[in-house]
């Protein structure tokens, strides 16, 4: 709708009043063809446009399926869904931070690195390939932490508990959390869990072992800070004790080392390092409670 | 299949608790006592060596505090802070954020911190007993005598260039990661959770962690160069004053003869040197 | 209902909302995303959800008002029943959410908070800061997570919908999907199928959806037979912000919070915005509807800066059409504490601060009102039977389709912040209905060695067809390409304006797109991951929709809603003279009823493998009668009691046989 002209070509912003940093722009990719397979570099170039993001360097880089030297190439393999930084699902690893591609800017990349610009996957999830990685783990410390509200049903049972504007402000900005696993790659403590499927081991087994592997892995910032915003709730806090079980198993809260790179890298500015620290407090005192009241 | 899971993995949250509580208490309040202690030495050999006349005191129970309040603490906290470190992708280089540097210092801190200590245990104390393995690990471990503790101690800081450099490396690191600790182990704990606590938390720490050093590398000073090994005269002045100091205790019966011998460098032993 | 399983495709808010209500009612659930369903489309919705509450009852808002204001907002294009069903639930369907940890705004007293949007006079519209949809999919995909673990429903993830199975007598019987990953393609047996797979804004090339939501799944049920309903309503958002591979939404709040929509009255101005003297600007929504200046409806909106752009030339940009959204006149605090969200995505992805600097905004393709067709059952009441089987029942039976991608709540134009309302209730409704369905279909395993063979001839038909794709040589074609050239195609013929002539051309284009997307060359021929050969069947399945949308539009020769036919639009009055307009407004009333007995009617898609057939239904209109939408008309007062004149006397029996 947008841009009659399918590129939109040479436009000049008179707000920001861009000037065409390269004709070019040269992309280094780290691709891997399958799990369990060597990555490499290849070189990418294509046309430089303004205003454009990592998303539509890659739709670009797609549409051309040719290395820098002209070499035919598969397309690379990248997740996205929503290009608008809330749904989480374009995390990669961009000039060697962690990021969303999506409000990766280009121009600022270019400034940041001027020439080019590298791009890896996540490397504390397995690669699935090229820059699709399987975060499996990040959604299985969901399940562990029973990250919900336990509502009795979806019968209509009236209104909600009421609650405070300021209850309200601490919750909302950690119910922002969109998965999307900056705090887990940045993060010194927590590392890889690769594991590689049996030769006729069934799909129940598989999903099994794969399980215990991620349940006894460090759950990360995302996870902690979830345990926080559903044991603020006034129903929520009706399972508190359970979160704080599941956040004192191996793997938990205890596993963060306070390197605070998450609350640095977090797309959404999520508060996680006082989650952590409001974490810790609660389990302080649960195990204190679990230990002399039982 | 939780039971099969090992003991350093079933315990994980108590163990990881248990290091954070060890490095404060005991470890890191010995270590400013051992500090404050050594640091006495500028008030002269004679304080020095009433200071550690009153550790000694304790006699045949020396043995088990030394052993339950320190050198099993160190062992758990190091040994343990090995096991979280072989955990641990620091990543400073790609994320150079004063959090996340002072993380990899930590850890840097903490392996140089164990080394430092057990060779430092080694260097004075000699780790075992026994008349045959200090001969044989003589001049390379053993060389504190607690009854002569100003003129050994000294001797033996000022034994080479490079110990001399390795005690202030090690005293530095040990500060740093007792201060960086004192912080994080407030964020584990739960006493600062925001980022505003965190920070005047951090000054805190800064403030304890300076203090500290400042006790240390005094106390460091105090035996590198405050005490003039290379001078004869002042030497045997100072062993004298050890001498007159543990002959007291002999006198009221507080320290037998045996005790001497065995803590000390140069009882019985007319002359050195 | 032992041993009975229900899939799901599509774990957006309807399908979630339908995923966990079925297990709470004991239904085995699956369910298939394209992505983790946690990053569903829905996580985009700013603005809130609408329910009558506490407050707008006790100014005389009711839920029949929400009703009428649902119903004249669409044109009177949405069957009535379903419509009036959502109204009344809507007031329990956001205390459930708030039950389920939605984190709502507050008010200082701790109730829910409550904003204004368009097309209503009251505060209906509950939100969560500026990320409502988000918070409410959080919500449902945490309450699914729960049922997961307790093993009552699977989830399929990275999972691509390949199109359902049809037994002999033509009922839905499951479906067959590929693994994205693994690119199995495998047959899922299923009681029931529910399509949740929301809005097909990918046809345009770039649209405020997300890159899921290229219609893929509603294509091959329509392949299969399921009727497409009311294609060529497509709404265009008035506000987003362009960019080279989305065009992402701006609020309706940022005007209702102040803001102000302007172009330099001199054509491409080069100087700073905040440099360009007042006297030298055109506020045209102000200009020419000094009523309700900015915050003049979506459509009127959308089409006066499509207007002002594209025949006044007064775009602020030469190469790409924009007009300012100016927020500067307001305080940057007050900006913050209630604009904040949506200003924060402006700055990210335009580096521009628009709390100093004006906003560059155009329309954008935005939600499709049409979809599938779909059935209901009507209550005695008006509303809908709950726990009808024909509830959100296509017309194949067994497969039914809840949320954005069926067509049944928004009629011609959908409202603010009732998206997200009609997506759970055809989720919560949809479930009881299965219910009833599944207790109808106790026979469904009888033959399991007959099933069998049908899952597997399904499933073979789509690993030939898959294989074929892979193996072929191809014509050179680039589905990229291809997909940008269809994008246009659709952009200029079929959202703001439509015009026949663009219509029928765009047509004979997309048939020729069509054949060439034939010839597509892969350029990843791989088994593993492959997301070439992916997109390229979802190229080829935006066709039929494609040409739903433009078929309708083109044979629907009237305005109404979103489409907009100038050729065929209700003039305003020019008489000056009070008799002449009385008599101009007697003739515009009579042309009204007969463009409503000819048009008021859903449009009805089917593809018959090579083209589309396009038919006609009523719509029941028994509850609210229609009415004019005479908003910005000339002459509308007039009009308007011409109308309510006539409706007097219809009311009398055997009296105002008008015509």
């Amino acid at each position: 709708m947008a841009h009659q002209s399918g590129h939109g070509h040479g436009h000049a912003s008179v707000a920001t009043g861009h000037r065409k940093l390269a004709d070019w722009i040269d992309v280094r990719v780290l691709r891997q063809d399958g799990p369990g397979q060597a990555s490499y570099w290849e070189r990418h170039r294509i046309p430089y446009e303004p205003e454009m993001n990592v998303i539509s360097v890659l739709q670009r880089m797609a549409a051309q399926a040719k290395t820098v030297d002209g070499r035919a190439v598969a397309p690379v393999a990248w997740e996205c869904n929503c290009l608008e930084e809330v749904c989480g699902a374009c995390t990669m690893v961009i000039n060697g931070r962690v990021r969303q591609s999506c409000s990766a800017l280009v121009d600022r990349l270019l400034r940041e690195n001027p020439g080019e610009i590298e791009l890896q996957p996540m490397g504390k999830f397995p690669v699935v390939r090229d820059l699709v990685v399987d975060r499996g783990r990040l959604f299985r410390a969901l399940e562990r932490m029973k990250a919900w509200i336990p509502v009795d049903g979806y019968f209509d049972m009236g209104q909600g508990l009421r609650q405070s504007q300021s209850a309200q402000e601490e919750m909302y900005p950690l119910s922002e959390c969109m998965s999307c696993g900056c705090c887990l790659e940045a993060c010194p403590q927590y590392t890889k869990i690769e594991l590689a499927r049996a030769e006729g081991e069934t799909d129940e087994a598989w999903q099994a072992r794969v399980r215990e592997a991620y349940d006894l892995g460090f759950a990360g910032a995302h996870a902690i800070s979830q345990v926080m915003l559903f044991n603020a709730h006034p129903t929520g806090r009706n399972n508190a004790s359970e979160r704080l079980d599941a956040l004192t198993d191996p793997g938990g809260i205890q596993d963060c080392g306070n390197a605070q790179n998450c609350v640095a890298v977090c797309p959404k500015r999520i508060p996680l390092t006082t989650s952590i620290g409001r974490a810790g407090r609660a389990a302080t005192l649960h195990s204190f409670r679990s230990f002399f009241d039982r | 299949m939780e039971t099969n899971r090992p003991f350093l993995v079933r315990h994980e949250f108590l163990l990881r608790r248990l290091h954070s509580l060890s490095g404060l208490v005991p470890v890191g309040a010995y270590m400013v006592i051992h500090l404050l202690a050594n640091a006495s030495i500028w008030n002269g050999p004679a304080t020095y060596q009433s200071a550690v006349h009153q550790i000694h005191s304790l006699g045949r129970a020396l043995i088990v505090v030394e052993w339950v309040f320190i050198f099993l603490p160190i062992l758990f906290h190091g040994l343990y802070g090995l096991v979280i470190i072989r955990e641990s992708q620091p990543n400073s280089g790609a994320y150079p954020l004063v959090g996340n540097i002072r993380y990899t210092l930590q850890r840097a801190t903490g392996m140089i911190a164990l080394l430092f200590i057990v060779w430092h245990v080694f260097h004075m104390h000699g780790w075992f007993h026994g008349e045959a393995w200090r001969e044989l690990i003589d001049p390379w471990g053993a060389q504190f005598a607690p009854y002569n503790a100003a003129s050994t101690a000294a001797e033996a800081v000022q034994q080479s260039t490079l110990v001399t450099l390795l005690y202030a490396v090690g005293i530095t690191a040990c500060v740093f990661h007792l201060a960086n600790g004192v912080w994080t182990i407030g964020i584990t704990w739960g006493v600062w959770t925001t980022p505003g606590a965190q920070r005047r938390a951090n000054y805190v720490a800064g403030a304890i962690g300076l203090g500290v050093l400042a006790v240390g590398l005094a106390a460091w000073a105090g035996f590198a160069f405050g005490v003039r090994t290379s001078d004869p005269e002042a030497m045997d002045a100072i062993r004298a004053i050890e001498r007159r100091l543990l002959q007291e205790k002999i006198d009221s019966g507080l320290i037998t003869e045996e005790q001497a011998s065995e803590k000390s460098a140069h009882f019985g032993a007319p002359t050195d040197r | 209902m032992a041993g009975q399983r229900v899939m799901i495709v599509g774990g957006g808010l309807a399908g979630l909302s339908a995923a966990m209500k079925l297990a709470e009612l004991g239904v085995d659930v699956d369910v298939m995303s394209l992505t983790p369903v946690k990053r569903s489309h829905s996580v985009c919705a700013q603005g809130g959800i609408n329910s009558v509450n506490d407050q707008t009852r006790q100014l005389g808002d009711d839920e029949w008002k929400h009703l009428d204001d649902t119903v004249y907002g669409g044109d009177f294009l949405q069957h009535q029943p379903p419509v009036k069903e959502m109204a009344y639930w809507a007031p329990r369907v956001i205390e459930l959410m708030d039950r389920l940890g939605v984190t709502f705004n507050r008010t200082a007293e701790g109730f829910l908070d409550r904003r204004r949007f368009g097309g209503t006079l009251y505060k209906r519209t509950a939100f969560a800061g500026a990320t409502t949809g988000q918070q409410l999919l959080y919500a449902l995909d945490e309450q699914v997570r729960r049922w997961k673990t307790e093993g009552k429903v699977r989830m399929f993830e990275f999972w691509d919908f390949l199109g359902p199975v049809l037994d002999d007598r033509g009922v839905c019987r499951g479906c067959v999907g590929q693994d994205l990953v693994s690119m199995e393609i495998r047959a899922f047996p299923a009681d029931a199928v529910v399509l949740a797979t929301g809005g097909c804004g990918l046809i345009f090339g770039r649209s405020t959806m997300s890159m899921a939501c290229n219609g893929g799944a509603v294509s091959r049920a329509v392949r299969a037979g399921a009727k497409y309903a009311n294609g060529e309503f497509v709404q265009v958002h008035p506000t987003a912000i362009p960019g080279a591979d989305k065009l992402r939404l701006m609020s309706e709040s940022a005007r209702g919070e102040g803001g102000r929509v302007w172009v330099p009255r001199r054509p491409q101005d080069t100087r700073d915005p905040l440099n360009i003297p007042l006297e030298e600007r055109c506020y045209f929504l102000e200009e020419r509807y000094p009523k309700y200046g900015n915050l003049v409806p979506r459509d009127i909106a959308t089409r006066e800066i499509f207007n002002v752009c594209v025949n006044e030339g007064l775009s602020v940009e030469k190469d790409r059409q924009c007009v300012y959204l100016d927020l500067t006149h307001i305080s940057r605090h007050e900006l913050d504490r209630k604009l904040g969200g949506i200003l924060e995505i402006y700055e990210k992805f335009q580096g521009v601060d628009p709390r100093s600097t004006p906003m560059k905004i155009f329309p954008a393709v935005h939600y499709s009102m049409g979809g599938l067709w779909v059935d209901y059952e009507k209550a005695a009441d008006g509303g809908l039977r709950v726990g009808s089987a024909r509830n959100h029942v296509t017309n194949i039976p067994g497969l039914y389709a809840i949320g954005e991608c069926d067509y049944q709540y928004h009629g011609a134009n959908r409202l603010g912040a009732n998206s997200l309302l009609s997506c759970i209730f055809s989720g919560l409704i949809v479930a009881p209905g299965l219910v009833e369905w599944l207790a109808g279909r106790n026979d469904s395993t009888k033959d399991a060695s007959e099933s069998g063979r049908l899952f597997e001839q399904a499933r073979q038909a789509h690993q030939e067809r898959h294989d074929a794709l892979l193996a072929r040589s191809g014509g050179g074609e680039n589905p990229y390409l291809i997909h940008q050239e269809l994008g246009l195609v659709m952009t200029k013929a079929a959202t703001v304006v439509r015009r026949n002539d663009q219509l029928a051309e765009a047509v004979q284009k997309t048939n020729e797109l069509r054949e060439r997307a034939q010839e597509c060359s892969l350029s990843d021929t791989g088994r593993w991951t492959n997301q070439n050969v992916v997109f390229t069947k979802a190229l080829v399945d935006m066709f039929p929709i494609a040409l739903a949308i433009l078929e309708g539009a083109l044979a629907r020769d009237e305005s109404r809603g979103a489409h907009f036919k100038p050729d065929f639009s209700m003039p305003s009055l020019r008489a000056t003279s009070p008799d002449e307009k009385r008599r101009e407004a007697e003739q515009w009333c009579d042309d009204f009823e007969a463009s409503t007995a000819q048009w008021l009617r859903t449009t009805i898609a089917e593809w018959d493998g090579n083209r589309i057939r396009l038919s006609y239904e009523a719509v029941d209109t028994s509850l609210i009668p229609p009415r004019p939408r005479l908003y910005g008309l000339v002459g509308a007062e007039v009009i308007e009691q011409v109308w309510k004149e006539r409706q007097a006397g219809r009311a009398v029996p055997g009296a105002g046989t008008a015509h």
